[in-house]
């Protein structure tokens, strides 16, 4: 049976570590040495030393000294460490082995941990980008996903300013409409980098094609991060780290009227309609009238009902009177509700190793306030790892962190957060009337925005906290010289719990009358995972061969809750609970639990001859659950090799050329992408609202009901990814210069696709499900560089440059598809943006293309016909040149996806000063600047406008305008389609951070007992350059689980806020 | 020996690992899903049932595929706004798909008939699940049968005629269309590329409910046989089949009787707007029921009366919400009588001053049941009190509204909370119980009317007219102040005797009684297509609104075409769908 003999490999597995571990070694003897640096004869603590071609090892401790028993037979042992070269020393004898340590200058041999198992870098064929941890964590930031940023070719990352904000982060373009998240792998252990301590890193690689990810089998299609966390090294030390800062907000903000100018925008806009301009508050006339209360409407001082005596707090009703000033000068409600916010951050760690055991234990205090009132992260965080070695050949140990992190925060990117209402809210409202309540647009006239200060402040104790325990346990057993057993069992173990007030808005236009709520909710997350693997490492004679063998099993276990209730007798938050409120409110649902489970057995094997010549072959086998019994299986291989020409004869004499290696890789990977867990069955669902109907007529109840929620199909299976990457690895210039280029290939095929029936709507609301349709192909450039330079003893400095191109295509959708659109879930007032569709990117915008405004008569009867064609409105462009403006002249218009991005690392060091400078940018891509929709169109909902729309809007007088005529109607010709109006360049260039650090000299330090302190002052992005009109052209995905659709501007909280900080780096 | 323990430790777990692993790979990667029913578990009576509700519970207009506003259960856009009846309120760009549609300019990528669509179709394909899964119950006796098939052809005939009625070329589709089933299974024209005449099924699905469902229900939500009867006596008028029509009609008036037995008869013409009356009301013949406050009000789909949520006074009253649907000038004009009380049918209701004029307001007579249609200036809003005369209720900050605000959808103030949904929804406080009226027994009455006079007696006719015009003429139920006066001149008389002798004079007065008794209520567009008057009546409305520039819509001439503005287009990501073989499977109607 087949499922059987898919466990067999499990069961043989267990059955050799029973008589491997059991056996016991014979005829050894025992050598001993110590191993120094040939810079100053130091002692290299912790060096690895191991016998050639053997897993048989150990380490040195502090005093760089070392023991081993080694087989009788055994010539020679190999010395590593990270920042020496290795060395080879003949066993002769029994007599003490003195070994003297070269120091690199090349990292070539530097130990790279790739997938379940670690290479020399020199030794890699496929696709890894090694993040440079310290580039990195010079970047200050809550999340440690977000700091990637520019730091590996290949990897694209998109933040926002929010605290604890989530990021976009793709390996080699989209290749997925749904999640592209990469796999993180921390100490072995699928993980997460949002929440990890970013000081606790020791080292990030990422796997970017099938050659370095095919082991990971269905979970590396996105690509893949793994990371390993410190662990003790060397002598017992105890390490401070931590800086503290402002953020500033942007000085900016989004160039609004103040409120005379909004005055003028309404008395334009009535006047261009052919109507006398009327207004609540700014009376009618040749010219507006800004009067001195907005509440009573237009109200002068002294008029009925402005004395303090006739206020009457009643909403919504007649003999309501919240007496409100007009803000003459004009509320700036961006200013008020960014202010300038602390961040700090504190990591104490201890560490420390023996030959026996070692250990790292950290604690991180991170607090960053957010620039945008109320929003924050608060994280605690411990970390402990421990390795012991029970015997020379077994190694126990564990990686423990748990967190607990308080992060409220907003929905980004969305018209109705408070950030999009500073732009909506006129700027006339005062921020309190005249008593201290909230004013807002429910003074007549004002439009529907939300008064954004009260917003945010109504958040002040709403709670959002999380608490999660990540990590693993393992085992190692080396045996039969060559051979050696791993198990590890861990996973993610994460609660949520939170609370949120409305409060009734009373002095809103909307909703003013709303009764309150209050919504609690928790939800609970956990993953575990088991593997085993088992690897053979040997060399004979020049042939290098390492194999690696598996078994892995991963369990995921999701579920949440959430009740609400509404009309409490007070807001007071001490009030608070699901209970004090009224109970023929009360309402609760519970999401259905997310099941997924998969079994994996893979193989892996490196062979190299004499250093020269790299062949390396990986297969993986995974089962899913989410697949149907038959269709549950998929087998995912990928070859490599690599050829290190500079190693040849032909080329020794090139004195220019340290090294040189061309490498070449195919693979295959696979995804389940955001399939649903429950793909393959038919199902019927019930919900409240969905299926239930008040049959008996009673107001109040509903009889429950269901319906058929989805179909399932059986023969959905994995999405698959064939891979093709050719690299080139090269140091030039004695060492000098450093660089790699890679260009790949990665076709997406059977691209998990929510199936649209071939009957369309006729099908009815059940879903459809998932099927294997539809190509994706990306192809791109990767490049990185790194020259380090030498001006004098004193003077050095080193630069690393990194770039990122893909190209995305969509080559075919499933069968009924033409195109797909994808609306935003920012808002979708004008429709979608996006249109998915063969040959062209994913993301690209789609839409109507605007030439320019028409000028006059004359140019509205000169240009094709056009409904609602006027001067001063939109001219299109007639795609199909049939003479007349349709639907079937939308087009393509512009496309998200940069054509490169870009990082840049300087850092100089001069004596005891160090100087660090940090640069990004995204080159080619078009953004929608969509809040122009608000702000340069009164007619639509009057909020605020633009000052752009006051002094450049089109009239009879001003027919070269950039923004289209003020008016009154909202039609085909201005505001109800979508168009590219909206675009503009996304192309910026930000520093990033820079900084400059001073270290105390040791010898002074020696007294104290302190072994380095190095200090510092940072400033994080300095400056960015672009032509970008609105906050920050870097904007993510308004939902970042959805990649269809991105580079849309709904009011981000943006990614390039100034912050200055100051930190400190003890080593006692 | 202690180091060796370590050894066996990790010796002994890889064992049981790997023998726990041999025993749990078979079914270690079968997930069972959890919070949802598999098949065989609703393969039973009470599954059909529960399958049956969930085919009712769209009827609201929301829950399924499509929703949102473009489907509301009133059809208040296509019904009332594309009409003469509203406008469509709020700010210029605010629901911008209406735009078109008002102005009868719609494009068939617009958003709202595709919310229409699919929801309608969604309803049709819940019907037809009862259907298939009738047969796979097995412990259902014949009269479940009966039953069960009886409603659910009842719905798949209902969602059907609204179909036709908004996109006319929409095809049937039976409980054997599924997922295997091919494009041009389902076409909407035929081997000669001519459109397919749907009426014929959705008349042999109402009259199979007709025939077969029992004249009472327990639960007053559930169709009765009349309401069937009522049904397919509108499907008949729609065709013109006035004989088949005044048939069913005549028994309905006769014998009739609502799902809780009580005898069709009018009601207090405000009790049918009323959540706490309209539910058991001798005069509601079918309509879809709302709930609020029941759980499903933070869900976003909810079954109080999602549709109609923006169709609230602004920034007060009941409401704070949207500002949209505010009843037209014309509308509030044509509810001018005169001197006996009679409508003005030559049409003059638009000449002279305007109903709430802002300057030199008409004076005249005025139906009554003007101010139970509409919110005015000055007149009490049921009991929110007057509606501000300075039209602070109205959203007319970027441009005019007019001066009314809708009300037959609108709850009382001493209902808010109880009746108005208190749930953790944005549109809470317009969230109501209150019922969409699919059929009313006025509308019966109005339909034997017109039959009468096509067909049949005039007198008969004039009596039916005259039975409605008395109700309205109850004064106890007229709009008063809170001194006890009345809040207009409110006058309304009954035709004469022989008065309906003349055809044309008597249609024409039917007509009329139409709208001001069913004004805003959805129904007006649909029976200007059918009486094929929509191009004369829509293009005088346009002319009209476009001289006294009171909405900013009409700020401009629009114009409806005759031939292609009666139907809304089909939705062009269908007609992509469908046609996506090459071949014309979903032919767009005629115009688009």
């Amino acid at each position: 049976m087949r499922l059987k003999t898919t466990c067999i490999p499990a069961c043989i597995f267990a059955v050799l570590l029973i008589l491997t571990t059991s056996s016991a070694f014979s005829q050894q003897k025992k050598i001993s040495g110590k191993v120094t640096s040939a810079k100053d004869n130091s002692p290299v603590a912790f060096a690895s030393v191991t016998v050639k071609g053997t897993t048989i090892g150990t380490n040195t401790d502090a005093a760089g000294e070392f023991t081993l028993n080694v087989p009788s037979d055994a010539k020679t042992i190999v010395i590593t460490s990270v920042g020496y070269l290795n060395a080879e020393v003949a066993i002769s004898g029994s007599d003490p082995v003195t070994v003297s340590l070269k120091e690199t200058t090349s990292n070539l041999d530097e130990i790279v941990v790739t997938g379940y198992t670690a290479q020399k870098k020199k030794d890699i064929t496929g696709s890894v980008a090694v993040v440079n941890v310290n580039n990195m964590k010079s970047v200050p930031s809550g999340t440690t996903e977000s700091i990637l940023q520019g730091q590996a070719a290949g990897v694209t990352v998109i933040n926002s300013g929010a605290p604890g904000g989530g990021s976009n982060v793709r390996i080699r373009g989209i290749t997925s409409l749904g999640s592209a998240d990469p796999l993180v792998i921390i100490d072995g252990v699928q993980g997460s980098l949002h929440d990890l301590n970013v000081n606790d890193v020791e080292s990030i690689q990422v796997l970017k094609d099938a050659g370095a990810a095919a082991i990971y089998g269905i979970q590396g299609s996105n690509g893949v991060i793994v990371v390993t966390t410190k662990k003790g090294k060397g002598k017992s030390k105890i390490t401070y780290d931590a800086y503290i800062g402002t953020q500033r907000p942007l000085s900016k903000g989004f160039n609004l009227a103040n409120t005379s100018e909004y005055a003028q925008a309404i008395w334009m806009q009535a006047t261009n309609s052919g109507v006398a301009p009327e207004h609540a508050q700014f009376g009618s006339g040749a010219s507006p009238v800004i009067p001195d209360y907005i509440t009573p409407a237009g109200a002068k001082e002294g008029d009925a009902g402005t004395n303090p005596a006739d206020y009457v707090f009643d909403p919504g009703q007649a003999d309501d009177n919240r007496i409100a000033k007009a803000n003459k000068a004009g509320t700036d409600w961006f200013h008020e509700i960014f202010k300038p916010a602390m961040i700090q951050s504190h990591t104490i760690s201890a560490s420390g190793s023996s030959d026996k055991s070692n250990y790292y234990f950290s604690v991180n205090y991170l607090n960053q306030e957010g620039t945008l009132l109320n929003t924050y992260l608060k994280r605690y965080s411990a970390r402990i790892n421990t390795t012991f070695s029970v015997k020379n050949n077994i190694r126990i140990g564990e990686n423990a962190y748990v967190y607990y992190k308080q992060n409220p925060s907003i929905t980004n990117q969305n018209e109705g957060n408070a950030i999009s209402n500073t732009y909506r809210e006129p700027p006339i409202i005062p921020i309190y009337d005249i008593m201290g309540n909230f004013a807002g647009t429910g003074s007549d006239g004002l439009s529907n925005a939300a008064n954004p200060y009260a917003q945010q402040m109504r958040q002040r104790d709403n709670k959002s906290n999380t608490w999660g325990m990540s990590g693993n346990v393992f085992g190692e057993v080396d045996f039969l010289k060559h051979f050696t057993a791993r198990t590890s069992f861990g996973g993610t173990v994460e609660n949520n719990y939170y609370y949120y007030f409305n409060y009734t808005a009373y002095e809103n236009a909307e909703g003013n009358t709303s009764a309150n709520s209050f919504v609690e909710g928790s939800g609970y997350r956990s993953q575990w995972l088991w593997t085993n693997t088992l690897t053979y490492n040997n060399v004979i004679g020049d042939h290098n061969i390492k194999v690696l063998v598996g078994s892995e099993a991963k369990n995921v276990y999701n579920r949440a809750l959430e009740a609400s209730r509404s009309n409490y007798y007070t807001t007071n938050p001490a009030y608070w609970t699901l209970g004090t409120g009224d109970p023929s409110t009360q309402s609760n649902t519970g999401n259905s639990p997310y099941q997924l489970a998969l079994f994996s057995l893979f193989g892996r094997v490196d062979y190299n001859y004499a250093d020269k010549y790299l062949l390396s072959g990986v297969i993986r086998r995974d089962g899913s659950s989410v697949f149907s019994k038959d269709h549950r299986y998929g087998n995912f291989p990928s070859v490599t090799a690599g050829w290190r020409i500079s190693k040849e004869e032909f080329l020794k004499g090139v004195s220019w050329l340290n090294e040189l290696k061309i490498r070449g890789g195919w693979g295959k990977l696979g995804s389940i992408s955001n399939i649903s867990a429950t793909n393959p069955y038919s199902l019927y669902y019930t919900g409240a609202g969905n299926s239930y109907y008040d049959i008996s007529g009673s107001n109040t109840s509903a009889r429950q009901g269901f319906y058929l929620g989805q179909y399932g199909n059986t023969n959905t299976t994995w999405e698959e990814d064939i891979v093709t990457n050719i690299g080139l690895d090269a140091t030039i210039l004695k060492n000098k210069l450093d660089f790699s280029v890679e260009w790949y290939k990665k076709s997406i095929s059977g691209l998990l696709y929510q199936l649209q029936f071939q009957i369309g709507n006729y099908i009815g609301g059940t879903a459809a499900p998932y099927v294997n349709s539809g190509n994706i192909q990306n192809t791109g450039i990767d490049f990185s560089a790194t020259y380090h330079g030498t001006v004098s003893s004193d003077l050095k400095f080193d630069i690393t440059g990194t770039l990122t191109s893909y190209k995305s295509k969509v080559v075919s959708l499933p069968p009924g598809y033409k195109y797909v659109d994808q609306t935003s879930s920012g808002s979708s007032r004008i429709g979608a943006f996006v249109r998915t569709q063969p040959g062209q990117p994913i993301g690209a915008f789609y839409g109507y293309e605007v030439l320019g405004l028409f000028k006059d008569d004359a140019d509205v009867n000169k240009s094709p016909t056009q409904d609602a064609a006027a001067p001063g409105r939109f001219k299109y462009r007639d795609v199909n040149g049939d003479g007349k403006i349709s639907d079937a002249d939308r087009t393509f218009f512009g496309n998200p996806n940069p054509n490169f991005t870009y990082g840049l690392n300087l850092a100089v060091s001069y004596k005891n000063f160090d100087f660090s400078a940090f640069f990004y940018g995204s080159q080619g891509n078009d953004v929608i600047n969509y809040v122009k929709y608000w702000t340069d169109f009164p007619q639509v909902f009057g909020g605020n406008v633009s000052k752009a729309a006051v002094y450049n809007s089109w009239l009879p007088t001003r027919t070269n305008a950039t923004v289209p005529k003020l008016e009154q109607e909202a039609n085909f010709s201005n505001t109800t389609v979508f168009s590219s109006y909206y675009k503009e360049k996304g192309s910026y260039l930000r520093c990033k951070q820079m900084q400059i650090g001073y270290t105390l000299p040791s010898a002074t330090l020696r007294r104290f007992g302190i072994d380095k302190f190095r200090i510092y002052v940072q400033a994080a992005n300095l400056f960015t350059i672009t032509k970008y009109t609105g906050l920050d052209p870097e904007l993510q995905a308004s939902d970042l689980g959805n990649n269809s659709n991105f580079g849309i501007d709904f009011g981000n909280y943006p990614a390039n806020q100034k912050n200055y900080n100051v930190g400190v780096s003890v080593t006692f | 020996m202690k180091k060796n323990k370590f050894r066996y430790f990790i010796a002994a777990s890889s064992i049981a690992g790997g023998i726990l692993a041999v025993a749990a790979c078979s079914k270690f990667l079968d997930k069972t899903p959890v919070g949802t029913l598999s098949p065989t578990v609703v393969y039973n009576k009470s599954g059909v049932e529960g399958i049956l509700i969930g085919a009712y519970s769209l009827l609201d207009g929301e829950g399924g595929n499509g929703g949102g506003w473009g489907s509301a259960a009133s059809n208040w856009v296509y019904g009332s706004v594309c009409a003469d009846e509203a406008y469509k309120g709020s700010t210029p760009s605010d629901q911008g798909d209406i735009v078109p549609l008002e102005t009868w300019t719609a494009t068939s990528t617009n958003g709202y008939p595709s919310g229409k669509w699919s929801l309608c179709y969604d309803g049709v394909q819940r019907a037809n699940e009862v259907l298939r899964t009738i047969p796979l119950a097995k412990d259902l006796s014949a009269d479940d049968i009966k039953e069960f098939t009886a409603e659910a052809r009842f719905l798949r005939g209902h969602y059907h005629f609204e179909l036709k009625k908004v996109f006319n070329n929409a095809p049937f589709i039976a409980e054997t269309v599924g997922v295997d089933t091919k494009p041009e299974e389902v076409a909407n024209v035929d081997a000669n590329g001519n459109y397919v005449n749907i009426w014929p099924q959705i008349i042999e699905d109402l009259k199979f409910a007709a025939d077969n469902l029992p004249e009472t229900q327990t639960e007053i939500g559930r169709v009765n046989s009349w309401a069937a009867k009522a049904f397919l006596a509108k499907a008949y008028l729609f065709t013109a089949d006035y004989t088949n029509a005044k048939t069913v009609l005549d028994d309905i008036i006769s014998k009739g009787q609502t799902s809780g037995g009580k005898k069709y008869d009018l009601a207090a013409f405000l009790d049918n707007f009323d959540a706490s009356k309209q539910k058991d009301d001798p005069e509601i013949v079918f309509a879809a029921q709302m709930s609020v406050n029941d759980g499903s009000g933070t869900s976003g789909t909810s079954n109080g009366n999602y549709g109609d949520v923006l169709n609230f006074p602004y920034n007060a009253g009941p409401g704070a919400c949207c500002g949209f649907f505010n009843p037209s000038q014309s509308l509030a004009n044509s509810f001018k009588t005169d001197a006996n009380g009679l409508p003005l049918l030559d049409g003059s209701y638009n000449t002279g001053s305007l109903i709430s004029g802002k300057t030199s307001p008409y004076a005249g007579n005025v139906d009554p049941r003007l101010d139970w249609t509409m919110g005015r200036p000055g007149i009490p809003y049921l009991d929110w009190g007057l509606v501000p005369t300075d039209d602070s209720w109205l959203r007319n900050d970027q441009g005019s509204n007019g001066r009314f605000i809708p009300k037959k959808n609108v709850y009382y103030k001493s209902q808010k909370g109880s009746l108005s949904s208190t749930e953790n929804n944005w549109a809470a406080t317009q969230l109501t119980a209150n019922n969409v009226n699919l059929i009313r027994f006025s509308d019966v009455l109005l339909w034997a009317a017109e039959c009468e006079i096509r067909i049949g007696d005039p007198e008969k006719a004039r009596t039916y007219v005259n039975r409605i015009r008395t109700r309205a003429a109850d004064n106890t139920t007229w709009v008063k102040m809170d001194n006890g006066n009345y809040a207009d001149k409110y006058k309304i008389g009954l035709y004469p005797a022989g008065s309906f002798n003349d055809k044309t004079y008597a249609l024409n007065a039917i007509v009329f009684e139409r709208r001001l008794e069913l004004a805003m209520e959805g129904h007006r567009f649909f029976d200007l297509v059918r009486w094929g008057t929509a191009s004369a009546t829509l293009n005088a409305y346009a002319k009209y609104e476009n001289q006294i520039k009171i909405c900013y819509i009409y700020n401009s001439l629009q114009t409806f075409t005759p031939g292609k503005s009666e139907y809304f287009p089909i939705p062009q990501g269908q007609i992509d769908a469908l046609n996506a073989d090459g071949k014309t499977n979903l032919k767009q109607n005629p115009g688009y």
